[in-house]
């Protein structure tokens, strides 16, 4: 037996232990956050000293068309993006959930956009969605229809940038389910089947109620995931044409180290935090009053 | 429907779909092993007129020499390899204590690191942005190496769920030799940890290879450029030729592609059973 009055570290080991780590979250995280919020009261271009404004850059954000545009757009995105990764990476993973041979490399073929840099895929899709030159759009032609102008077209843009990033994370969210597939014990699936329920019913009527807590998950990640959308947006649109496809972390950008409006930068940083935080305890109410226990 | 119907059909299905993640791939590579005339023609043509001649590797010796790519390469691989090594460092550390050690405040710790992981970095970019301006910091490497050596969250999180599921039966025989907290670190729990240690590096790795928003902002001299970034420029040249972006592209893709390759089954496992990605 272990002597249990022998003590294996000092009271203060723990934080000699994790004091790297709480000097980069106070550093680069807590403080930041703090100075975001006061400079979102101020006029600054990073030189001369913040002219404290009040609420100015929020009260010109409100007045400004431009913004809501931008903020319906990134809550469009969001949308776009959150159900694209949910359908799409339930559907790959119940495809992909089978022991057929070779299905590591399929599985690892869909992965294979997750771990590619956002830049690289926006140039490639550039690429292949261009309007003289693409692959798509040549194909459309062929068969008789008038192509779109997929990233010309503001109505069309924001959904094709979108659905861009649905294709390079669906893998992930897809290995997720897949996880979330395997944990459900095959009897109970096998004993559905002897009660005479098809692949529908069972799918409907076991899978998916028995995966709700992984959904929850997926619907979680997903959410944050949604507003990360800056590289894309700069390899594939600037933003553009116009602000079609400008969301909130993209002007962040802009208005900061382009314009450098870096207090009213801060002000649009503030309404992204409140725009995730807002939607993340929305989410975690649904998880803890709308989901039983499935035991 | 026969079960040996059933999975050819199967089969079908899933190559389908593979082709769709497949195809950009495919078509950003054959594209590079072609000539400018050759890209740009209506309808566009499969077969790279380049890839069989003795010209077949002209645009990667330009992208290589002209564009500077093999600098930019090497660029990554050491800063963001210093990166994830000191990642791994002191994510271990907190880890460690977060799972192993009792002390006040660890619960508020943890917490406020899961929740700064769900902050979308253009929160904090523009003070970072001032905190690095001020040290001196602009057009050096630290503040692409600093700050994911310190606020590693994901790391932490991912080192804390390890080191409380290793068997206590060696925390133990640690205690019955009267190991101290280092030994205990060092020797016995380090030693168990190798598998989530090369996930780690892996995925921090990629993670900040792909990274664009901080080198573009931190980095000036162009000699200096992740090859992220570079091809991010590269692409914002007026008159871009599009055979020797594609070329660039799967340059910059080259290095992670092979990684992957390789760890496809520790960083799918890892994903599978955390749930993290980055």
């Amino acid at each position: 037996m272990a002597d249990i009055t022998y003590k294996w570290h000092k009271s203060y080991t723990p934080w000699l232990f994790i004091f790297p780590t709480v000097l980069g979250l106070t550093v680069f995280r807590l403080i930041p956050i703090a100075w975001s919020f006061y400079l979102s009261f101020t006029d600054w271009n990073l030189l001369a000293k913040p002219t404290f404004i009040q609420l100015g850059n929020y009260k010109e954000l409100l007045a400004s068309e431009d913004f809501i545009t931008i903020l319906l757009n990134t809550l469009q995105f969001s949308v776009v993006y959150v159900i694209g990764s949910i359908v799409l990476g339930l559907a790959l993973a119940v495809l992909i959930n089978t022991k057929i041979k070779g299905i590591s490399a399929f599985r690892a073929a869909i992965y294979l956009p997750v771990v590619t840099s956002a830049v690289a895929v926006g140039i490639v899709w550039n690429w292949i969605l261009g309007p003289t030159y693409g692959i798509v759009n040549n194909l459309i032609e062929a068969i008789g229809i008038t192509p779109p102008y997929w990233l010309g077209d503001p109505k069309l843009v924001l959904n094709t940038v979108a659905s861009v990033q649905v294709w390079k994370m669906s893998g992930y969210y897809m290995i997720i389910f897949l996880a979330g597939l395997q944990n459900i014990p095959a009897e109970t699936l096998e004993s559905a089947r002897v009660d005479g329920a098809n692949h529908r019913q069972s799918f409907f009527g076991i899978t998916l109620p028995m995966l709700s807590p992984t959904v929850f998950f997926v619907l979680t990640i997903a959410i944050i995931d949604s507003f990360k959308n800056f590289e894309l947006i700069y390899s594939m649109t600037k933003g553009g044409p116009g602000n079609s496809s400008n969301t909130l972390v993209y002007d962040v950008y802009l208005n900061a180290f382009v314009y450098y409006r870096v207090g009213f930068a801060s002000a649009i940083a503030y309404v992204l935090l409140i725009v995730v935080g807002l939607l993340t305890v929305a989410n975690f109410y649904i998880r803890k009053h709308h989901t039983q226990p499935l035991d | 429907m026969t079960k040996k119907q059933e999975t050819i059909l199967r089969y079908v299905v899933i190559s389908l779909v593979t082709i769709i993640y497949i195809f950009p791939f495919i078509w950003m590579i054959s594209n590079s092993f072609m000539s400018e005339k050759n890209i740009f023609s209506v309808p566009p043509k499969f077969i790279p007129d380049l890839l069989f001649t003795n010209q077949a590797f002209d645009n990667y010796r330009e992208v290589f020499t002209q564009y500077n790519f093999g600098r930019y390469t090497f660029n990554s691989v050491w800063v963001y390899t210093l990166a994830a090594l000191g990642q791994i460092f002191v994510c271990s550390l907190a880890g460690f204590a977060l799972a192993k050690m009792k002390f006040r405040g660890s619960g508020l710790v943890f917490s406020l690191l899961l929740l700064t992981l769900m902050i979308p970095v253009q929160v904090t970019i523009i003070p970072e942005y001032y905190i690095f301006m001020k040290l001196n910091w602009m057009d050096t490497y630290l503040p692409l190496i600093v700050p994911s050596f310190l606020a590693g969250g994901f790391g932490t999180f991912m080192l804390k769920e390890f080191f409380s599921q290793v068997p206590s039966a060696l925390f133990d025989a640690g205690i019955i030799d009267g190991v101290n907290s280092y030994q205990m670190f060092s020797r016995i729990y380090m030693r168990q940890a190798s598998g989530p240690i090369a996930t780690l590096f892996i995925i921090a790795f990629m993670n900040n290879w792909n990274d664009l928003l901080r080198p573009m902002l931190y980095l000036s001299t162009r000699e200096l450029y992740t090859v992220t970034v570079a091809l991010s420029q590269f692409q914002n040249q007026y008159d871009v030729q599009w055979n020797l972006l594609l070329a660039g592209s799967v340059l910059s893709v080259l290095p992670l592609l092979l990684v992957f390759v390789f760890c496809q089954r520790y960083i799918i496992e890892n994903t599978m059973n955390s749930g993290i990605k980055g």
